[in-house]
């Protein structure tokens, strides 16, 4: 540990940290725009310039240093006792001084002589650095009288755009492809002030080779000014009109922390949120731009009812009753009852309660999406498994005594012979293949609680409107066994309900004794009853997840 | 009259001095031999520490202390030669290139014998062509004739030596750009510390030296420390106790350029004036001494009051200019210096290699200032403004006299400021770009305003005779340190 006096503050920190972050630990702020944790530090934005103290001999004092130093480059380290300043400091720094404030105000006058200042029409206006730095540090007019640089707006790939006029090239995103996605399509061309962030072309204009890897809408995010902007969010809206619900991506089992942007009408935007040992600062594009299902105009509303072969709209009672008929007509080991990976552990865990407590049955299923393609990045990975609660639904489905979990073949083996089948699903747009569809027919009674119409929707007998992870409280697991939050942004479209709402409702009604009132509660229930998982409840997980022993 | 030294230059233009044979009767390589004859690595380094050789590339870094700074356990260690030579103003690294290639391998054998280097990287300037055929051709022959390769004439040295053409950028001259461009990279310089003595080419120790200065080399080997002292002068810098000395020994080749009569390298000894050097280069054309630029074009400009000036590092850094990598341009009275300074802002703003902020936009923007005042467009207010300068008690402050208010002016000075202080030396830049372009860009406008003026007063280019465009030094804080200090003094 370091002691150093910063500004006024005298603060014990760890070897190794850079002045930026350790001002932002302590609430001051030093601006900065090259700079970003994840990536390497070339110092090239010169904001985040800060003032070191050093003792000068002949004065016998200690002074501020004849240069101003880049906080982000600056690091501290513990100094041996003979170098100690006054005798106790290891570092002296201050990042409020006339002559650090004087330079802020130089560099961003420069960062603006060529900024179109199109703030109105701007995507990032309102969470933009050089907007927020400018209001904060900068000066308040302009001495430029020259002719502004107006390079060209880019189409670098299927979701990012540059507006290469507002680029003060800070080089974040050429970083990001050779360091984290390790592809490097993003480079520089030109030279000096014509300096332009680009992909490869040939001499004719046309690209050879687009910002098209899993990984590119992360450019978006770290790009500090409204450069490089994601198609999919160009102007839907302001961002300060934006909830945010601090969630986990569903789109495979790595469990990224996001951030769920939402307005009343829907979700707008996913956005990674830092975790240090699960996804860093990054998250990708099948994750990014996977949500677009929960918007659906599509998704189930109302349940439904097969009435002469053709599924129809009826209401909760009446769908209820029709299942409750069924199940209580057949034996326990006709029934099996399917869970879902994309399910919370709360929703698989009243499932599972339904199954064991209320009908008997030790026959249960774990259903979710099929495994698609894994990627691995220098410093980021994506996982084969597209479901975000495998390692959770199989733990808490098979926790009560005697339970059976199946999955693939011996699954659809055993619903093949099957009488009554409840398939919770909640996987979107998930096709099926040919055994499972042939087994999926042969069951006599379907129930299948699912939020979009699917293939399997169209095989059951009743369809129950279930939630995504966007609509509902509750934990996932990841592969790695990190339980974590997600929780809910919108309200379920139409008189869709919570999964193990659904759940709880169907055992009531078949005479079962259970009174949950939110997640929370069933996550008290599974800390009790689900070994692993003692200190797995809401309180304990918090934003930051807590590991499985 | 001052005569030339030619020690660098004395047999350049012997024939064939560039073929291995010619170079050898001219004692060739001999020196090589000697150092390894008759002293050990360390022996070598403390020699040129105790020569004073100072880089010649432009800092005028101690050589000896930039060795000094080399860890020893970390190896591979490499040397690389800067022969990106590419100020204007500047083109002695030419002729030895050309002429005699096999004088700059030597000094390179010297050098990687002293600090146990095995690999040497040349960074020639993509523009010489003749002089990297040259090159290659020496360095072939030398291979050739096993003073390269493995096992060096027997003892047990390996030394390769790679050329390596530039592809044409001004910052790929600054050390760390260089080593970039040599890894194969944007010629960026990198932030520093490390320095490449600690971390340079491919991560490794890397001792970064000028042509000239390995060609000093051989001449100290073979002639002794005590005769290269006795060239130049040695001050003695008394704000340490007790004073250090601070050499300037040796030759330098001068490049002198502009309106002189004979312009042209001219080896001689450090710390002759700008009198004597002008002399030298047979003398000024035209009538009079307006400005003279003592060290490639980011120098700051030097007036007709300083020609007395002694052309050495420390002189030179304590007149507030530097004589950098020694090419100096002579301007006449003819000469309009808003013209002048717009050249040489076109060629910064060109460039600037645009990794860090202020330099990026903060060149072009100086030059279209400047570009401004020329089409005779500057900004002049209708205001006037108390005016400073030395008062009636002879210190700075307010004269009492009001003065004109030239906007564009003082917008020039402020940006020029901006990218990197003249005032206080300090710069916001990753590299020393950001003050060889603030450097020119206030120094001509601080001591040629009344041009500056009389260009926006008329609306056009006005060249004003020398007294008139200069401003006298007494009323100037431009000039404020011009004098030697008493600090400093001839040993």
């Amino acid at each position: 540990m370091a002691f150093i006096k910063l500004n006024d503050l005298e603060i014990e920190v760890e070897d190794g940290m850079n002045i930026v972050e350790i001002a932002r630990e302590h609430g001051i702020e030093v601006p900065h725009y090259c700079y970003h944790p994840g990536l390497s530090r070339p110092a090239n934005c010169r904001m985040c310039l800060v003032e070191p103290h050093v003792f000068f001999p002949p004065a016998g004092a200690i002074v501020p240093d004849r240069q101003l130093a880049t906080g982000c480059t600056t690091t501290v380290r513990t100094a041996p006792p003979e170098r100690k300043l006054d005798g106790k400091y290891d570092f002296i720094v201050r990042t409020d001084s006339e002559r650090v404030k004087k330079a802020r105000e130089d560099i961003l006058e420069f960062l603006l002589v060529h900024h179109p200042l199109d703030c109105p029409v701007c995507d990032q206006a309102g969470e933009c650095d050089l907007q927020d730095f400018s209001h904060r540090h900068g000066s308040d007019k302009s001495r430029y009288l020259e002719v502004k640089n107006i390079p060209p707006k880019k189409d670098l790939g299927p979701d990012v755009l540059l507006y290469s006029t507002r680029c003060i090239v800070c080089t974040r995103c050429i970083r990001f492809g050779q360091e984290v996605s390790g592809s490097g399509e993003l480079g520089l061309i030109n030279r000096g002030s014509h300096d332009e962030i680009d992909i490869p072309r040939s001499h004719d204009g046309t690209p050879i080779q687009l910002l098209d890897n899993k990984l590119a809408g992360n450019v978006v995010d770290i790009c500090p000014v409204g450069a490089l902007i994601s198609k999919d969010f160009l102007f839907k809206s302001r961002p300060w009109f934006l909830e945010k619900a601090s969630s986990v991506c569903s789109g495979c089992s790595v469990g990224c922390n996001i951030t769920v942007e939402y307005k009343a009408d829907g979700v707008y935007r996913l956005k990674p949120r830092f975790h240090e040992d699960i996804n860093q600062h990054w998250m990708c594009d099948d994750g990014r731009l996977g949500y677009h299902y929960v918007n659906s105009d599509d998704r189930l509303q109302l349940p439904l009812k097969r009435v002469d072969g053709e599924l129809s709209p009826t209401h909760w009672a009446d769908a209820l009753s029709v299942i409750t008929e069924q199940l209580s007509e057949v034996e326990a080991e006709d029934i099996i009852v399917i869970g879902s990976a994309q399910g919370t552990n709360e929703d698989n865990y009243v499932l599972q309660q339904l199954a064991h407590d209320v009908l008997k049955t030790t026959q249960l299923g774990l259903f979710g999406q099929l495994p698609g393609e894994a990627h691995k990045f220098p410093q980021f990975t994506i996982e084969a498994d597209k479901n975000p609660n495998m390692a959770g639904a199989r733990t808490i489905l098979g926790s009560a005594n005697g339970n059976v979990v199946l999955e693939g073949d011996a699954l659809w083996e055993k619903v093949s012979g099957a009488k009554v089948v409840y398939l919770v699903s909640g996987a979107p747009e998930r096709p099926l293949e040919d055994a499972e569809k042939a087994a999926l027919e042969s069951v006599d009674f379907l129930i299948v609680q699912d939020v979009l119409p699917s293939e399997i929707t169209e095989l059951a007998d009743v369809v129950l409107p279930g939630t995504t992870f966007a609509e509902k409280d509750g934990t996932f697991t990841n592969s790695t066994g990190w339980v974590q939050r997600i929780r809910k942004a919108i309200d379920p479209p139409g008189e869709a309900r919570l999964d193990w709402e659904i759940t709880q409702q169907l055992a009531k009604q078949l005479g079962g004794e259970m009174n949950y009132h939110f997640a929370g509660e069933i996550a008290l229930a599974i800390a009790e009853n689900v070994p692993g998982y003692q200190d797995a409840t809401h309180q304990n997980i918090g934003d930051a997840g807590i590991k499985l022993a | 009259m001052v005569q030339e030294r030619r020690i660098l230059y004395e047999h350049l233009d012997v024939p064939d001095i560039n073929t291995f044979d010619v170079f050898r009767q001219y004692d060739g390589y001999t020196r090589f031999e000697k150092a390894i004859a008759e002293y050990q690595p360390e022996d070598i380094a403390k020699m040129v520490m105790d020569s004073g050789l100072k880089g010649r590339g432009g800092a005028g870094f101690s050589t000896g202390l930039k060795w000094s700074f080399v860890p020893k356990d970390i190896k591979p260690c490499y040397l690389c030669c800067n022969a990106d030579e590419s100020e204007p103003g500047t083109f002695s690294n030419r002729y030895v290139l050309e002429k005699n290639p096999h004088l700059l391998i030597e000094g390179i054998l010297i050098c990687c014998y002293a600090m146990g280097i095995e690999t040497t990287y040349i960074y020639i300037r993509g523009e010489f062509t003749l002089g990297k055929k040259m090159l290659d051709a020496a360095i072939k022959e030398a291979y050739e004739k096993g003073y390269l390769g493995k096992d060096v004439r027997g003892t047990g040295l390996n030394i390769d030596i790679y050329s390596h053409p530039g592809a044409g950028a001004y910052i790929c001259g600054e050390e760390t750009g260089l080593i970039e461009s040599l890894e194969g990279k944007r010629g960026q310089p990198r932030n520093k510390p490390p320095f490449p003595a600690v971390e340079g080419v491919f991560g490794k120790p890397t001792v970064v030296q000028n042509v000239e200065t390995l060609c000093n080399l051989p001449f100290i080997v073979g002639n002794g420390v005590e005769w290269y002292t006795q060239m130049g002068p040695t001050y003695a810098d008394t704000r340490a106790n007790p004073p250090t000395p601070d050499p300037n020994t040796g030759t330098k080749l001068y490049c002198i350029s502009g309106d002189v009569n004979e312009p042209g390298v001219y080896e001689l000894d450090l710390g002759l004036t700008c009198t004597e050097l002008i002399e030298v280069a047979g003398g000024l054309r035209g009538e009079e001494v307006k400005a003279v630029i003592p060290g490639g074009s980011s120098a700051p400009i030097l007036t007709h009051y300083e020609l007395d000036t002694r052309l050495d590092f420390t002189s030179l850094t304590l007149a507030k200019s530097m004589l950098g990598s020694g090419g100096i341009i002579v301007m006449n009275e003819t000469r309009n210096i808003v013209d002048c300074l717009l050249n040489i802002m076109k060629f910064y703003a060109h460039e600037s290699c645009g990794q860090c902020t202020p330099c990026r936009w903060g060149t072009p923007w100086v030059r279209d200032i400047v570009q401004r005042i020329a089409d005779g467009n500057g900004r002049k207010s209708t205001m006037t403004r108390p005016k400073f300068g030395v008062a009636e008690n002879g210190r700075w402050g307010d004269t009492g006299e009001t003065e004109d208010i030239y906007e564009d002016l003082d917008l020039l000075e402020s940006v020029a400021n901006n990218i990197a202080n003249v005032d206080t030396m300090t710069w916001n830049t990753i590299c020393v770009f950001g003050i060889a372009v603030s450097w020119p860009a206030v120094s001509y406008m601080r001591k040629f305003r009344p041009e500056f003026e009389a260009t926006i007063r008329e609306g056009q280019l006005v060249t004003l005779p020398v007294a008139e465009a200069t401003v006298p030094p007494e009323e100037n804080y431009a000039y404020q340190q011009r004098f030697v200090p008493k600090e400093f003094a001839d040993l």
